[in-house]
């Protein structure tokens, strides 16, 4: 059994009351009620506070560019298909810098976990506007209000075909522990996103603001059902309300299984062709 | 005297030139001739013009000729594009009821391509097999032989159009027999019987990769990249290799980062504006230090360019390429084999250095096809014995923890394929201290810094290979200096200016960065006219070799049209310059 301490490395830098440190720890959490150990799993993170959680986890990780951490785990997993990959990346990362590969990961339900820091800010610039703000919010670089209105991940992610679409609150961690969990458990592509309270650079989305706007899912909510999952998604797009837990979640085989290369052994192990003879009688 | 024969055919767009010039040289091939082809078509699928040239040759050739022997027109195009390279030996086939030829010394054969179309009830894009049959019976060919290559062709597409293909080139060689019988090309014998191989310098890659255990090749399609993408993935399941087509270059690059870290052999494939998308992520596999093969198709640019047409236009973009101070290898393959060689050497620098390394080609190199002994390519295949450096399943630990950035004198520390349980280490695109966390320490910045330079200087010592030198630099009247794919047209040059009495060396470089300034000034040290040839306008080997070497090659002949060089122009432009001289 592994402990929250072995998967703790440097005192985080968050500034205190930062909604990442509620993320860390759910995230450190999972791991180890899933019997993970830091050796047992990859995690990539893109670049942004959200991001910086690789100096404050261990794991085999590959700290990347900021947007291009999907990339990066999609390529981990043709490489080792057996292994849990986890992505921690930021809104700005995901869905600003990095949103065509987002998209498309969706669409080959990759194997992964995307696990989004969704707070509105460009955080670790200082506060800029995010592609998930809300419409007519300031900021430094858009002073005036941003004239866009925000991306809608849980849609996007429903419609481009993932298969496993949740939304947790940075201030609800015994949920986001169960939400991650549940990522990780399902083969396909599964994307957490989760509102994080930056305390810095907006002071409009607060923990307060948050624990009023949230609610749960209904009873009798099927998250099998792509007409009620696309339904709840697009809601926060009309109502100030932000639904949290599992939107939705099906089955449908992952990228590698329809790969008959990766039917055996991975990709790593497998053994090394050499019958070159039979190659060359294409050219002749 | 070496012996040459160079067949060209042109057409439409859509009406299967390519097809047609890939058997022809294949035929070539299987009838013992050695072959090398060229060919041209515009960025469109219909209704631009492709031609298609294949020289034959009774010993290895490495580059077309001007003088065109057997011109076939599948439109007058094609007559009215080449008219300047026919001469009175050229043999020019066509249908009279398309165009008309006036009489200018020119063998001409009517072959009635559309009669036969017509009388067959065959769909137009037939009418290359027409032709290619009556080039065949041209070349005094048996029938049997192109027979077997349709069949081995077309199988894909069943025995119907197999059928339907060899009747109607059946049709075209049956009417050169009976009608042109005194026209008939008295080629030159073959004059060995070794199997060979047709390949490109893509091909040649591929073949390659396949052989250097390359396990993931991930791409997004541009021309003259994409013949790897699609022979790569047309092998896919027969090798056990993953090949991606990914949503755009950058995913391309970080998908074959995140397989490389996970510790498979992964390269990419690409072209100038791909690469330019890519350029970032190179700079991550420099401080990562992830291993990285990337092959660069070059085609004129800027921007979109010429999309089919050839240059070498990317070579100081490609050592420049990415932010920071990082070290990368870029090689350039020169023809088929180099390609083989020097892609198969690529994939062990990329581990033992853990670092990018680029290989470099020019549309020419990568989409023309040379023939090549069987035996020898199959050799070098399976020969092969991957050198994948400091990287392993295991780390040890005796010493404490793992460091996957451990300093070491030659720069290179060992790498941990990640799995192995009981350690755990993460690779970091920020400036980090030996066990991979985050700094921004200056000491700390300045050892790591000097690590990964270290790797430039253990390469120079154990892998830059000096330029190879054809001829003898110290009896040439002048020394060619050049890189890729100029390699074909200027040997081929060498060998018309040794007929005429001249002597000339070639310095052909293929290891081009980081160079080795003591030992490349030695090559440039003799009182030598040197002649820079280049198929770019700013003379980017010039520049390079000034930047690195001191050298200062003052004469240049570039040529940036998009069109390959021709041996023809380099003997002319020395000799023009020969007898310029003679007169001051």
């Amino acid at each position: 059994m592994t402990t929250i301490q072995d998967f703790s490395g440097y005192t985080p830098t968050w500034c205190p009351g930062c909604g990442d440190w509620g993320i860390g720890a759910a995230v450190k959490t999972a791991f180890v009620q899933m019997g993970y150990s830091p050796s047992s799993l990859f995690v990539v993170f893109g670049i942004g506070c959200s991001g910086n959680m690789n100096d404050f986890l261990n794991a085999y990780a590959l700290h990347a560019l900021h947007g291009r951490s999907i990339p990066n785990a999609v390529g981990m997993k043709f490489a080792r298909h057996k292994t849990p990959v986890v992505v921690i990346a930021g809104d700005g990362d995901c869905y600003g810098e990095g949103g065509n590969h987002f998209l498309h990961a969706c669409r080959g339900n990759h194997d992964i976990t995307v696990v989004v820091h969704d707070n509105g800010v460009y955080g670790l610039t200082t506060g800029q506007v995010a592609p998930t703000a809300q419409k007519g919010f300031k900021s430094k670089s858009t002073p005036a209000g941003i004239i866009e209105i925000p991306v809608n991940p849980l849609s996007l992610a429903v419609s481009q075909g993932a298969t496993f679409v949740a939304q947790g609150f940075a201030g609800n961690i015994p949920q986001l522990i169960d939400l991650i969990k549940k990522g990780i458990q399902h083969r396909g592509f599964s994307l957490i996103n989760i509102l994080q309270p930056c305390v810095t650079f907006n002071k409009i989305n607060t923990y307060a603001y948050y624990r009023e706007k949230v609610y749960e899912m209904p009873k009798d909510y099927d998250p099998s059902s792509f007409a009620q999952a696309f339904a709840k998604s697009l809601e926060p797009t009309y109502i100030e309300k932000f639904p949290v837990g599992v939107l939705y979640q099906v089955q449908r085989p992952v990228f590698t299984d329809l790969l008959p290369q990766l039917s055996g052994s991975t990709l790593l192990e497998r053994s090394r062709y050499d019958d070159f003879g039979s190659l060359l009688e294409d050219f002749v | 005297m070496q012996k040459k024969f160079l067949w060209k055919i042109g057409g439409e767009a859509g009406f299967g030139i390519m097809t047609t010039g890939v058997l022809f040289s294949k035929i070539a091939s299987r009838m013992g001739y050695h072959v090398f082809d060229y060919n041209e078509y515009p960025s469109l699928i219909r209704g631009g013009h492709n031609t298609y040239e294949v020289l034959i040759s009774d010993s290895q050739v490495h580059a077309s000729k001007q003088e065109i022997d057997l011109l076939v027109c599948l439109n007058k195009e094609t007559f009215t594009n080449h008219r300047a390279r026919l001469s009175v030996p050229s043999t020019v086939i066509y249908d009279e009821e398309d165009f008309q030829i006036e009489d200018d010394g020119y063998k001409k054969i009517n072959v009635p391509f559309k009669k036969i179309l017509r009388e067959t009830q065959s769909p137009a894009v037939m009418i290359n097999n027409i032709a290619l049959g009556a080039s065949l019976a041209m070349m005094r060919w048996d029938f049997e032989v192109i027979a077997a290559i349709i069949e081995k062709n077309f199988a894909r597409k069943g025995q119907q159009v197999v059928e339907q293909n060899k009747k109607v080139a059946q049709l075209g060689y049956t009417h050169i027999k009976n009608t042109a019988a005194t026209f008939i090309s008295s080629l030159f014998p073959k004059v060995e019987h070794e199997k060979k191989i047709v390949i490109t310098g893509n091909e040649s890659f591929c073949l390659a990769a396949a052989s250097a255990d390359c396990r993931l090749y991930a791409a997004y399609p541009m021309t003259p990249s994409s013949s790897i993408l699609t022979t790569l993935a047309s092998w896919a399941q027969k090798l056990g290799m993953v090949v991606r087509h990914a949503e755009d270059e950058i995913s391309v690059i970080n998908t074959v980062l995140g397989a490389s870290w996970a510790g498979v052999r992964a390269a990419i494939g690409t072209s100038g504006g791909g690469f330019a998308l890519m350029v970032e992520s190179i700079s991550f596999a420099g401080v990562a230090e992830i291993p990285l093969v990337i092959y660069l198709g070059m085609r004129p640019g800027p921007a979109t360019g010429m999309p089919t047409w050839t240059e070498q236009g990317d070579l100081l973009f490609a050592v420049h390429a990415g932010h920071g101070e990082f070290p990368k290898i870029v090689l350039a393959p020169g023809d088929i084999d180099e390609m083989a060689a020097l892609t198969m050497k690529a994939f062990d620098l990329a581990d033992i250095y853990q670092t990018p390394v680029i290989i470099i080609a020019d549309r020419f190199l990568a989409e023309s096809h040379r023939s090549t002994a069987h035996a020898a390519f199959h050799t070098l295949l399976s020969s092969y014995k991957p050198d994948r450096g400091k990287i392993q399943p295991t780390a040890d630990q005796t010493n404490g923890k793992y460091l996957r950035y451990k300093i070491t004198e030659d720069g290179i520390s060992p790498m941990l394929i990640p799995g192995q349980t009981g350690i755990y280490y993460q690779s970091n695109s920020y400036e980090h201290v030996e066990d991979g966390h985050t700094t921004e320490e200056a000491a700390t910045r300045i050892e790591q810094m000097n690590k990964r330079g270290r790797k430039i200087d253990t390469y120079i010592k154990n892998h830059f290979t000096l330029p190879t030198v054809i001829g003898d630099l110290k009896s040439a009247s002048f020394v060619f200096v050049s890189w890729g794919g100029n390699k074909g047209p200027i040997i081929e040059a060498m060998k018309t200016l040794q007929e005429k009495g001249i002597a000339s060396a070639y310095i052909h470089f293929t290891h081009l960065f980081p160079l080795n300034e003591v030992r490349i000034k030695v090559l440039f040290s003799l009182p030598k006219r040197y002649i820079l040839i280049e198929n770019n306008s700013h003379a980017q080997l010039a520049k390079l070799l000034r930047q690195e070497t001191g050298i200062h090659i003052t004469e240049r002949f570039l040529k940036y049209d998009g069109r390959p060089f021709y041996p023809e122009e380099i003997v002319n432009h020395v000799t023009r310059d020969v007898q310029r001289s003679t007169k001051i």
